[in-house]
């Protein structure tokens, strides 16, 4: 009898330890889903929710406030998204707070981003709507990386016949970089340019001596002119034809 | 007279046992013909087990007793296999997510993978091992000493008294061990992060925490109702339906692992569609 009793307040504590754990295990979930929390809801229509789901996670300055409540089609250009979020965020987010979609990591699930807003408006309203950043679509990025890798593979399709025609010597480029001919001339030039120049040189000595030796005598002449025409205006004045004068 | 051909075929095997073509056909009716026959017994046997259910008097104590036999006494062999899960698991799931750089999500990987499906399954299998094996047994051995036949002498009803009780405690100790293999299998997991890191329990629980959801948790433990019900249930249709002799006790004890085990995972792969249904 004293084993049976025992036996029984055994199967009591058992039973309840399990039930308890299975209680406090969906609380600790529940907890997570904001169900035992004060919440409020706001929307978001996007255009295209990139792998949203409900009960996605939604992240304000880098923490988890919420959920996805729901996801609904609205037309064929919008998709509704309407989040719980915990109560007491809401005198951080604004009335002109936008929602993006992002992602956690690279390969994490997708997540709702929230952005405050700025800080002069009003805080936001249990059921109101706010701006939404459309996501970015994978597909656009590979549409506009395979723009990108086209365009590359041309440019290296022109790098690589310009590098041939310029190793075949063809084009100006080619021609300068390739063909000997052109050295060769650039060589005689120079040589002859030299010589030019050293010829120039000489006449342009030859040219001083001789402009020198000229200009000396000029001046001598011109000494001379002047004493001849001084002396010249001397008898002049001392000339009787001239008086009054 | 029909023409029997007894004469082996060229690509016959000289070993075989030469089986006349009229009597395999026979054999395949015959398979086919128990195979039915089971299914049928074993859905009025069900039937009549809910028909009892709710037919007074109810066998309180032996529930009690049972319950205390069925859940309270698998305990320590459900948590430690639990705990070596959980340990396991994380060991062999470590150098994968380690080559991804994903070592963090260890702790959330595991923890569904314990709760959602390898827990249930596992326990409901060794449960099937222990107890179902055991009711088969041991109604079989009353069965084969007559004893059941005495209890209705004596105006007990047998069937309330064997069957409900035990299927009874089987579906809802089965549910009650499980949660706890759950809670030691990520205990027996927190363990086995902290062989190769420095993961703290609150970290670690609140990394389990912030990816459990209730779809991981309730299909979970709902289907442990209907497992501890079939092994409880083909336990007790196995033992109660062996035929005389002590080969009989054992073939029922035998017949209902192997057969309560397949239950198991044939109930395991209808919750898991009912779940992705309700998910998707």
């Amino acid at each position: 009898m004293k084993k049976s009793i025992s036996n029984k307040i055994k199967l009591g504590i058992f039973i309840s330890l399990g039930v308890l754990v299975f209680i406090f295990g969906i609380y600790f979930v529940g907890e997570r889903q904001q169900l035992f929390r004060g919440t409020f809801r706001i929307s978001g229509i996007f255009r295209d929710v990139a792998g949203l789901q409900v009960g996605s996670n939604v992240r304000f300055s880098g923490i988890d406030v919420g959920t996805v409540n729901n996801i609904s089609i609205v037309s064929d250009t919008s998709v509704r998204v309407d989040v719980l979020i915990e109560e007491s965020t809401r005198i951080f987010i604004k009335k002109d707070a936008l929602a993006s979609i992002g992602s956690e990591g690279l390969m994490g699930n997708k997540i709702l981003i929230i952005n405050p807003g700025t800080g002069g408006k009003r805080e936001i309203e249990n059921n109101d709507i706010v701006g939404t950043v459309q996501p970015i679509n994978m597909d656009d990025i590979m549409l506009s990386l395979k723009k990108t890798i086209d365009n590359s593979s041309n440019i290296t399709s022109n790098l690589s016949s310009i590098t041939g025609n310029i190793q075949s010597g063809k084009g100006t480029i080619g021609r300068l970089l390739m063909d000997h001919s052109l050295a060769q001339n650039f060589d005689s030039s120079i040589v002859n340019l030299k010589q030019g120049l050293f010829g120039l040189k000489n006449l342009m000595d030859d040219t001083k001596i001789s402009f020198a030796n000229n200009f000396d005598s000029t001046f001598v002449n011109l000494k001379e002119g002047s004493e001849g025409f001084k002396l010249l205006m001397k008898k002049a004045k001392s000339s009787w034809l001239l008086w009054g004068f | 007279m029909e023409n029997i051909n007894l004469k082996p075929s060229s690509n016959d095997d000289p070993g075989d046992v030469i089986i006349p073509e009229i009597f395999e056909d026979k054999i395949t009716h015959s398979v086919i013909n128990n195979f039915f026959v089971e299914v049928t017994s074993l859905t009025i046997f069900t039937l009549r087990f809910f028909k009892e259910l709710f037919k007074p008097p109810y066998e309180f104590n032996e529930l009690m007793k049972q319950s205390f036999l069925i859940g309270y006494r698998s305990l320590p062999l459900v948590a430690i296999t639990g705990f070596i899960i959980g340990l396991v698991l994380t060991i062999q799931s470590r150098p994968t997510l380690a080559k991804f750089g994903a070592e963090s999500w260890l702790p959330a990987m595991v923890a569904v993978s314990i709760i959602r499906e390898i827990v249930p399954v596992i326990t409901a299998l060794i449960f099937a091992g222990k107890v179902g094996s055991g009711i088969g047994a041991e109604i079989a051995s009353l069965n084969v000493t007559e004893q059941i036949d005495a209890m209705q002498v004596s105006c007990t009803n047998p069937f309330k008294y064997l069957v409900v009780t035990r299927v009874l405690s089987a579906t809802f100790m089965l549910p009650v061990l499980v949660v706890f293999a759950d809670i030691i299998g990520l205990l027996g997991s927190f363990v086995g992060v902290n062989i190769k890191g420095n993961v703290s329990p609150y970290l670690f629980f609140s990394q389990i925490f912030q990816t459990l959801e209730f779809i991981d948790m309730f299909p979970a433990f709902i289907k442990t109702f209907f497992f501890g019900f079939a092994i409880g249930i083909i336990g007790c249709y196995k033992g109660y339906t062996s035929f005389k002799g002590t080969e009989g006790v054992g073939k029922a004890a035998n017949s209902s692992v192997v057969f309560g085990s397949l239950m198991v995972f044939i109930i395991d792969m209808i919750a898991v569609q009912i779940t992705s249904f309700f998910q998707n």
